[in-house]
């Protein structure tokens, strides 16, 4: 069962004012679920705590109540407008009358005039063509002439600017030329003396190298000699060694063949 | 509390007896409403007046009878809000507040039978009573208005919902929040049901 009461039904519940079904509902959600009777074992204390505070006595004073006011007719609020609209159409006709307003509509015209008007002749279609053409080539005649002049002032400003931008620009070249000379010849002295310091400096370094390269070279020739030459005796010695070992050998060998074959060297002697 | 209809029929007519006799009974009601709102005597004198001024001046426009009740709370939560915005506008503190209960006319030396009772219990029953009050003010305007109704004043939820303008579950949200909040105070002020029954 997924009912569970919302704030105005625990409100109505707390109050009283839920419908017999819906209390039972209620109810029966409050069984199920032990935590909530908790809760609305709060909202009764705080409903009991509030019912402490009493009321205040008072005396009621005594208030003038002025007679009730009658509505008449004429203050209805129907009647108020409907009089203010015809009250404002008077005064615009009043206004009308005195300033002279003349409204009139013939072929289509509108007109509005205050006072007293005189009727203007209306123009003819072709005035009003010749008017027209009239002020166009005025209009022409003043726009070629300003035309023109604006040309004629754009050519020469043109004229001015284009010589004084010439010399400026021979001046920049010239200029630019003993510059670029200056430049060049200090660029070149300064390469110049660059490369002999590095030549210097590399022959002096490449001595230095080469000689220091010999030194190692001759020790290393000394060392690797001397090791021979170590070797060399080693080998000598062992040499010696073996001949003087051979030799003793040998003298034994040729003792022992004497003592065999002369058994009658001591009988002889 | 009942009206006549005899005697609200006599009002709407225009009887002025009868319109003061309604004053007359209606009067307390809201006083204590508005005191309860605003938990200062003389704003509730002020409203109470203005608002029984301002159905003298209606109360013949008013169609059902038996709407009575909600439309006259209607008239003195209108005065009520009217009046919290003055107050809010002129920022102005009522001599009242500073000294609240020893006004010449603050009316509690006429509450008659707790003049016989334990003094003691009496200065309980008065902290009480003032703990309330401050929990009561510190309710948002809405939810204290519609505690106050419902808690004190005995209306149903439909007749707050006609005196408020509002749909009746919008009333019981306002109520339930307005319970739930007034909770919280009493137990950040300590008023437990140990300490409250000792008062009743």
């Amino acid at each position: 069962m997924n009912y569970k009461p919302d704030e105005a039904t625990w409100t109505a519940y707390l109050y009283g004012e839920l419908a017999d079904a819906e209390r039972r509902q209620v109810e029966k959600y409050l069984q199920q679920h032990p935590e909530e009777q908790k809760r609305v074992d709060e909202w009764s204390f705080t409903r009991s705590a509030l019912g402490t505070l009493t009321d205040k006595e008072v005396i009621a004073p005594s208030i003038v109540l002025g007679e009730t006011p009658a509505i008449s007719w004429w203050k209805e609020r129907y009647v108020r407008m409907s009089l203010g609209i015809a009250a404002s159409v008077v005064m615009v006709l009043i206004a009308a009358r005195l300033l002279g307003l003349s409204v009139t509509a013939t072929d289509g015209e509108l007109r509005i005039a205050f006072g007293n008007t005189k009727p203007t002749p209306a123009l003819t279609r072709d005035e009003v063509r010749d008017m027209i053409n009239g002020n166009n080539q005025v209009l022409q005649a003043s726009w070629s002439e300003e035309r023109q002049a604006v040309e004629a002032s754009l050519q020469e400003n043109l004229r001015k600017n284009s010589g004084k931008l010439d010399n400026l620009m021979k001046t920049a070249s010239l200029a630019n030329q003993d510059q670029v000379k200056l430049f060049v010849s200090q660029m070149q002295e300064s390469n110049l003396k660059l490369m002999k310091d590095y030549l210097r400096l590399s022959s002096a370094g490449q001595k230095e190298y080469v000689e220091t390269l010999l030194v190692d070279f001759s020790k290393y020739l000394q060392e690797q000699r001397r090791q021979d030459i170590q070797m060399i005796q080693a080998r000598v010695n062992q040499v010696e060694q073996h001949t003087d070992k051979f030799k003793l050998e040998t003298e034994e060998i040729l003792t022992s063949l004497i003592s065999n074959n002369n058994p009658n060297g001591a009988k002889h002697n | 509390m009942m009206h006549s209809d005899v005697l609200l029929l006599q009002a709407r007519d225009g009887d002025r007896h009868a319109q003061g006799k309604l004053m007359q009974v209606w009067y307390k009601r809201i006083y204590n409403f508005s005191y309860k709102f605003f938990y200062d005597h003389d704003l509730a004198m002020e409203v109470s007046q203005r608002t029984f001024i301002q159905m003298h001046r209606n109360i013949a426009f008013l169609q059902d009878g038996a709407r009575f009740r909600s439309w006259l709370y209607t008239i003195a939560v209108n005065c009520c809000r009217e009046e919290l915005r003055k107050r809010k506008s002129a920022r102005a503190v009522s001599l009242h507040d500073l000294n609240p209960g020893e006004a010449e006319d603050s009316y509690s030396w006429e509450s008659s039978a707790a003049r016989h009772e334990n003094p003691e219990r009496m200065y309980r029953q008065n902290e009480l009573a003032e703990l309330l009050h401050e929990c009561l003010l510190q309710l948002s305007v809405e939810q204290r208005e519609v505690v106050i109704m419902k808690e004190y004043e005995g209306l149903k939820f439909r007749e707050i919902a006609e005196a408020l303008n509002v749909s009746e579950n919008t009333v019981k949200s306002r109520m339930y929040y307005g319970l739930e909040a007034l909770k919280r105070l009493l137990e950040r002020k300590k008023i437990t049901k140990e300490s409250l029954g000792y008062e009743l």
